[in-house]
Parts: C-alpha cells; sequence; structure tokens
C-alpha cells in the first residue's frame, strides 16, 4: 500500500499521521451538518494528500473501491425510500429526493472512512509505525503479528492459487453449479490450514531462538525522526477527539 | 482476569495469528472466485479461537480487519465485529464444541431449529403492519402459523436437511457457528447502517434491498439481512474448522 | 569438567508412545566440533532441541537425567535465559525467517533488538556478521525475495551474530549448493577456533571428515558409537547398521575384500580416496 515518495508528509512521525487521520474521521462522523464529511475530505484530506504527492493515488482507490458503494447505496436508498417526493416516475419505479439525498450523505461518510485511512497508509512504511507504536508502549508481539500477516500473505496467495491448481489437475470441479462450487472449497481449504498449521511450531521455535521472549528491554535498529511540535500537536489531538465526540453527542441530543 | 489472557498468547499462539490472518484472507478470495454467495473470511479467527482461547480469537479477528482496512478500508470499522466472533469461537473452543462428534439428530435439530426461527422472524418482518400514524406493530404468532403453515413445515424439513448434509457429524460446532452468526447480525448492524447506508457494494445488498422494498428502515433491514446471511456463514467456518481440527494431528494440537 | 555435559538424559514428546532419546551420556569441550549421523528417527533432532532448551521447555513432555551446558543446567534455566548462550538453526530456512523485518540487515539484527543491545552496536556486529557469512551484498533485499540457500544463510547469520556459547544446526546447508557449503562449513569452523562449541547433524559425511573433531552416531534414541571422524565413519559398525557412510568409504571397503585397497584405513572423502587408490 505504501508509496513511496520524497514529501514532507512522509518524513512525519507515523504516529503524528495516523491521529490525524483518526482525528479527521471522528470530526467528520460527529461534527453537526449532514455535508460536514464532504467539506473535510474536499478541504483537507485532500489538500494533504496532495502534499504528500500522493493525491492520484488516493484518488483512484477512493474511486474504484466507492463506486459499488455509490450505485448500491444509490438505488437502494432512493427507490426504497418509503414515502417523499419522487424524482420521476416509471413504471414501478419512483425514486425519492429524499432518499438519494440519504444516499448521498451516507457516500460522504464511506467516502472520508475510506480517504482518510489512506492519507496515513500511502504515506507511512508500515515497519516504521510498527516501531513508532512500539515505542509509545504498544507490545511487541502485536507489532510483529501485523508487520509478519503483512509480509506472508502474498505467499499465502501464492499457496493457495498451487492447491487450486493441484486439485483441478487432479479433476476437481471448479466450475457448474452452486453445489458443484460449494463442494470444491474442502479439497482446497483443507490443505491449505493444515499445512500452515504444521508450521507453526517451526516457526514458534525460530523466534524464540531469537530471543523473542526475552525480558530485557528492546532496542531498534531503526530510529524515528520526531519533533516536538510533532508531540505537542498530537497531545493536542489526542484530547480534541474525545472532546469532538462528546460534542456530536451532546449536539444530537 | 489479566493472567488468564496472558495464558492465551504463548509464542505459538502469536506465531499462529499472523497465518490466521492469511488463512483468512485467502478463503475470502477463493470463495469470491468461485462466486459463492457467503463470505467464509473468518475461517482463520475462528480457528484462532478454538485452538488458543477466546482473547486470542479476539485479537486475530480485530487485527485481521484492520490490518485488511490497510487494503479495502471498509472492513476496518467492523473490527469489533470480527473480536466478538474470534472470542464466541474460543468460548465454543472451551465448551468443547470443536471436539469428538455429535450424533446426526443433534444436527438435524440445529438445522431445523434455525432455518424456523429464520423464517419466521422474516415473515414477521415482512408482514409488519404500520398505520396512520407510522405505529408499527408485529403480526401474531398464531396469526403467522395459520397463514404460512406450508411454508413453515418446508423451513423446518429443508433446516433438517441442512443440518444432516452440512453439519454432517459437527452439529455443535455448526450451533456455535448460528449463535456467533447472530450476534454478528445485531451488533455489526448499526456500524453498516450509520457509516455506509446500509449497503456492502456485496451482492447481500439484493437483500437489504429486499428488505427495504417490504417496508423496512434502514437500520431493521441491515439486521434483517444480517440474520439471514450471516449465521449460515458463521455456521459454515465453524464447520470447516470443526473439520480442519479432526485432520489435524493431535502433535499440533497441544498448546 | 566438560563444557557440556548431558548425563542419563531419556526424554519423550508429550504425544510419542516410547521414549525418542534413551540414556544418552555425552560430553564435548569448548571451542569443539561435533558432528551427529543417524538414520531418520534416531533423535537428532530432538537431541538438537534439548541442547538449545526447546526440550523439554518449548515441548514439554517427560525428561530425566540432566543438560548441562556452561555450568548451568537446563532444568533450572528458562527458555529465554538458555538461548542466550546456545543458538539453533534448522533444516527448512522458510520458516526461520521472523517475518517482521523487511530487509536483510534488519532480519539480521531481530535478535540483537530482542536482546537489547544498543543500536551503534548492533550495527558493527550486523555488518561484521554478514561479512563473515558472505552475504553483505544482499543486506537490502527482503529476506522473501531470496533463494532457498540465501535464506539458509540469512538465517544461520541471525543465530552467529547472536554471539552464542554453543551453536547448533540441525542440516544448516541442505539448500546450498557444493561451493556454498564448503564457505558455511569453513565459516563454522573459524568459528570453532574462536572457542564458539559446535554441535552439527549432517548428511553429507565427507564435509564432517573434513570439518569436525569428533563424531557421535545415534541409533533409536541411544549412541552408537563416538570417535574421530577418521574413524567413526569407517568403523564397521557403521557399515553393519549402514548409515553414516560416504560413497567412498563404501567403494574402498568393497575393493579392500576383493584386494584392491592396499591401506589398513578406509577413506571418507575424495581426496583420500584418490590417494588411496594411487598406491
Amino acid at each position: 500500500m505504501y508509496v513511496a515518495r520524497a514529501s514532507g508528509l512522509h518524513q512525519l512521525h507515523p504516529l503524528t499521521k495516523v491521529l490525524t487521520a483518526l482525528c479527521l474521521l471522528i470530526a467528520g462522523l460527529t461534527l453537526p451538518g449532514n455535508w460536514t464529511s464532504y467539506c473535510i475530505t474536499l478541504l483537507i484530506v485532500f489538500p494533504l494528500s496532495a502534499w504528500g504527492k500522493v493525491f492520484p493515488n488516493l484518488l483512484h482507490i477512493v474511486w474504484i473501491v466507492s463506486l459499488p458503494f455509490a450505485i448500491s447505496v444509490l438505488l437502494i436508498q432512493s427507490l426504497f425510500w418509503g414515502a417523499g417526493t419522487p424524482i420521476f416516475e416509471f413504471w414501478l419505479f419512483a425514486p425519492k429526493v429524499e432518499g438519494a439525498r440519504y444516499a448521498l450523505i451516507s457516500l460522504g461518510k464511506i467516502i472520508l472512512v475510506m480517504s482518510s485511512f489512506l492519507l496515513f497508509s500511502l504515506t507511512t512504511r508500515p515497519d516504521a509505525l510498527m516501531i513508532a507504536l512500539k515505542q509509545a508502549g504498544m507490545p511487541s508481539s502485536i507489532a510483529y503479528i501485523i508487520v509478519t500477516t503483512l509480509q506472508i500473505v502474498p505467499s499465502f496467495q501464492r499457496k493457495g492459487a498451487t492447491i487450486l491448481d493441484a486439485q483441478r489437475s487432479r479433476g476437481l470441479e471448479t466450475e457448474g453449479n452452486l453445489w458443484v462450487r460449494a463442494r470444491a472449497l474442502v479439497p482446497i481449504v483443507l490443505p491449505l490450514a493444515l499445512g500452515s498449521l504444521m508450521e507453526v511450531e517451526e516457526r514458534a521455535i525460530a523466534i524464540e531462538a531469537r530471543a523473542f521472549n526475552s525480558h530485557k528491554a528492546e532496542t531498534s535498529l531503526i530510529e524515528i525522526p520526531d519533533t516536538q511540535f510533532q508531540k505537542n500537536f498530537r497531545t493536542v489531538t489526542l484530547v480534541a477527539m474525545p472532546l469532538l465526540m462528546i460534542f456530536g453527542i451532546l449536539w444530537r441530543l | 482476569m489479566f493472567e488468564k489472557i496472558k495464558k492465551d498468547f504463548t509464542t505459538k499462539t502469536l506465531v499462529l495469528i499472523p497465518i490466521a490472518i492469511a488463512i483468512n484472507i485467502v478463503v475470502g478470495e477463493l470463495v469470491a472466485r468461485l462466486k459463492l454467495p457467503i463470505y467464509l473470511d473468518s475461517i482463520g479467527t475462528v480457528l484462532v479461537g478454538a485452538i488458543a482461547g477466546p482473547w486470542a480469537g479476539a485479537l486475530t479477528g480485530g487485527l485481521a480487519n484492520l490490518i485488511w482496512g490497510l487494503f479495502t478500508p471498509t472492513s476496518a470499522p467492523f473490527f469489533y465485529v470480527a473480536a466478538v466472533i474470534g472470542f464466541m469461537a474460543g468460548l465454543a473452543g472451551k465448551y468443547g464444541a470443536f471436539e469428538g462428534e455429535t450424533p446426526y439428530w443433534v444436527s438435524v435439530l440445529v438445522g431445523a431449529v434455525f432455518v424456523f426461527s429464520l423464517t419466521l422472524f422474516v415473515l414477521a418482518f415482512i408482514n409488519v403492519n404500520v398505520d396512520e400514524t407510522g405505529y408499527a406493530t408485529f403480526p401474531s404468532m398464531g396469526e403467522l402459523f395459520s397463514r404460512y403453515l406450508l411454508l413453515f413445515i418446508v423451513a423446518i424439513l429443508l433446516g433438517g436437511a441442512i443440518g444432516y448434509f452440512l453439519l454432517q457429524k459437527g452439529g455443535y460446532a455448526g450451533l456455535w457457528g448460528l449463535i456467533t452468526g447472530v450476534i454478528a447480525a445485531i451488533i455489526s448492524a448499526p456500524t453498516a447502517a450509520y457509516v455506509f447506508g446500509g449497503v456492502t457494494g456485496a451482492g447481500t445488498d439484493l437483500l437489504v434491498a429486499a428488505f427495504r422494498a417490504s417496508g423496512g428502515g434502514i437500520l431493521s433491514s441491515v439486521l434483517a439481512q444480517g440474520s439471514v446471511s450471516d449465521p449460515f456463514d458463521k455456521m459454515l467456518s465453524f464447520m470447516v474448522v470443526w473439520l480442519i481440527l479432526k485432520a489435524l494431528p493431535a502433535r499440533f494440537k497441544a498448546r | 569438567m566438560a563444557f557440556i555435559n548431558i548425563q542419563n538424559l531419556t526424554y519423550q514428546y508429550p504425544t510419542s508412545k516410547a521414549p525418542v532419546l534413551k540414556n544418552i551420556n555425552l560430553q564435548i569441550e569448548q571451542g569443539e566440533f561435533v558432528a551427529i549421523v543417524g538414520p531418520n528417527g534416531a533423535g537428532k533432532s530432538t537431541l538438537c532441541y534439548a541442547l538449545s532448551g526447546f526440550v523439554p521447555h518449548f515441548f514439554k513432555g517427560e525428561l530425566s537425567g540432566s543438560i548441562e551446558v556452561a555450568g548451568r543446567q537446563s532444568s533450572q534455566s528458562t527458555l529465554s535465559e538458555w538461548v542466550l548462550n546456545v543458538g539453533l538453526a534448522f533444516q527448512n530456512p522458510f520458516n526461520q525467517i521472523s517475518g517482521a523485518k523487511y530487509t536483510v540487515f534488519e532480519e539480521v539484527a531481530f535478535g540483537l533488538e530482542n536482546m537489547g543491545v544498543p543500536r551503534t552496536e548492533m550495527q558493527v556486529r550486523v555488518e561484521a556478521a554478514l561479512q563473515l557469512t558472505g552475504i553483505a551484498d544482499l543486506a537490502q533485499r527482503s529476506p522473501y525475495s531470496l533463494s532457498g540457500g540465501q535464506q539458509q544463510r540469512v538465517a544461520l547469520t541471525s543465530i552467529l551474530v547472536m554471539r552464542p556459547k554453543l551453536l547448533v544446526l540441525d542440516e544448516p546447508t541442505s539448500q546450498l549448493d557444493p561451493i556454498g557449503a564448503r564457505e558455511v562449513f569453513n565459516t563454522i569452523r573459524n568459528m570453532a577456533k574462536d572457542g564458539t562449541t559446535i554441535v552439527l547433524v549432517e548428511h553429507k559425511v565427507e564435509w564432517i571428515a573434513n570439518f569436525a573433531d569428533r563424531v557421535v552416531a545415534l541409533k533409536a534414541g541411544q549412541v552408537l558409537l563416538e570417535g574421530k571422524p577418521s574413524e567413526a565413519l569407517t568403523s564397521d559398525l557403521l557399515a553393519e547398521q549402514g548409515f553414516g557412510l560416504s560413497r567412498y568409504t563404501s567403494t574402498a571397503r568393497e575393493a579392500k575384500k576383493q584386494g584392491l585397497w592396499k591401506k589398513d584405513t578406509l577413506p571418507v572423502t575424495l581426496d583420500e580416496a584418490v590417494e588411496g587408490f594411487k598406491q
């Protein structure tokens, strides 16, 4: 997911970026006003991503992922909105203005969730994030899980494809009616899961042999640059997030 | 409490979790490739719960969605649902749901009761009466039974058949999967309705559309959709894990 | 007092029906290079796990007798303390890549990070270790982009950078070509010279003859014989049992029956065989 670029955003401390993204997300979802999420996406998230030189990448992914949502939410909510003002009437269909409005508001939230998440994941190396989180007190086991998952998924995808091909060449049918396709699952899933479970023991031994469970304070090879300004900024976001949520709830009451 | 949580996390468990998340992803993709109308994207999570306990299962589920959120950001907000699924699988494991075999009649009973309640739920939903003031009343059970007697009989027979042919000797695991699915449907509905306007962009949206068309509100349509697809999906996931554990040599089950 | 002292070691895995190691007694001196040979299922890997603390700390099971390394009893130590003195590398390189690191340099540093070695010292040690095993050119590559042989060298480097007093190696060159294997054996031999004790399980008997100080042959969980490589590997006992034999030893043994091999001692390596047949 990470896109390497020489930008100011890339050089920020990973936690600064995570907290900024979270803060923007919460602001967009809790602040009053139906179109707040659009405002935050357009006025803050997009310009920030342009500063990080990843605006085209971000827009591309947002477009691809949100398109099916957009179609689905617009159709369902406008066509099946109980009582309301019809936009037009055609045979059985009478999409309602209120439904379309609701759909657009929902779409704004979806786009905000995606773009603020992408703002940080496109500009932050996962390993740098992990080191930063560890330094902030997150257990190293969590960091291990996250980075290792990101690294082994491609090899598992290859493994899955290999098993699928092997079973097909032995005559397993993977095309046809629902029942045929459903029955194809077990001979593929079982070898994949069993094979991987057998690896667990050796992998555990390998990392234990490298002092993974040592009780000494860990050190880190890579240094994450940080500044006092960013530290202060992060404190501000940490205070702002609960305040935003409380404000959002009170406003609605 | 804290000591108990810590006991769930041996190095083996820690190594198992990334592998389990990878299994979630790969099997999820495979199911999509086979164009099956289910997700089956929590097999790894259920596996960790079954092998390493509820807390490890919960961590696996939560992290799986957050990590996968790096690629498809829409899965991240549901991380808490996945965590509950992992936790439930852990409880199921604690109570022996993945060990041994159950007689066929248990599986038939589980399937029949489930499809029966599902039918009842959906019919009650479709037949909800809304008067002029917008006040909704559900039809009475007796009314439904007399109107749809044949449908209920078909549902029970179908459920029994599902139990017999799909669950086979894993009736207990299937039961836990169904319960987990119901809980997952209930707790994911608010997020699905509020953040995503009730849609996922996937095939299950047709169900949401159907419920909206029959007069359901946004939240209740999402809930109804979830109650139809989630229990079935989780039942199959728990079943597959039961099969995996049955085939796994004893040596690898020990923590 | 020997550096390694194993006394009356008997061990059974939780799920195995009979003991895998039976009454093993073994003494090894500091800086000694000991090779273990034996047929499949003889208990070689289990012995490696016992020396490196994983038996019984990781595998549980029933253990009697004692394992002592560098004056410490395994039973009175925890696994996380034990691995600081005893390093273990095994056959399958893919499972030894931690997965937690993006480059070979960081992968090799993983153990040092866990040990709490300061950053500047870490950099020096990792660079030295990469030089030692000849993979400095791979430093910035992803461990997952490497060949099996390269991964095997990374796995070995990742252990020896931790500077264990005892290095336990279970077929560490299985994926390497002969040139690569020779380089690795040279590295190990030099480490033994500098005082690191080496216990190695290896199928390729010629390498043992060239590099090891002593051979221990295991069969069915028991020590069958031990001795200098040139003697043990050419013994009649191993010939009867049919394992731990190089093709040159077998050939010369046959040749001797027909009077074609004139020397009293049998060869293990190609060089010895060539020299012997010249006579």
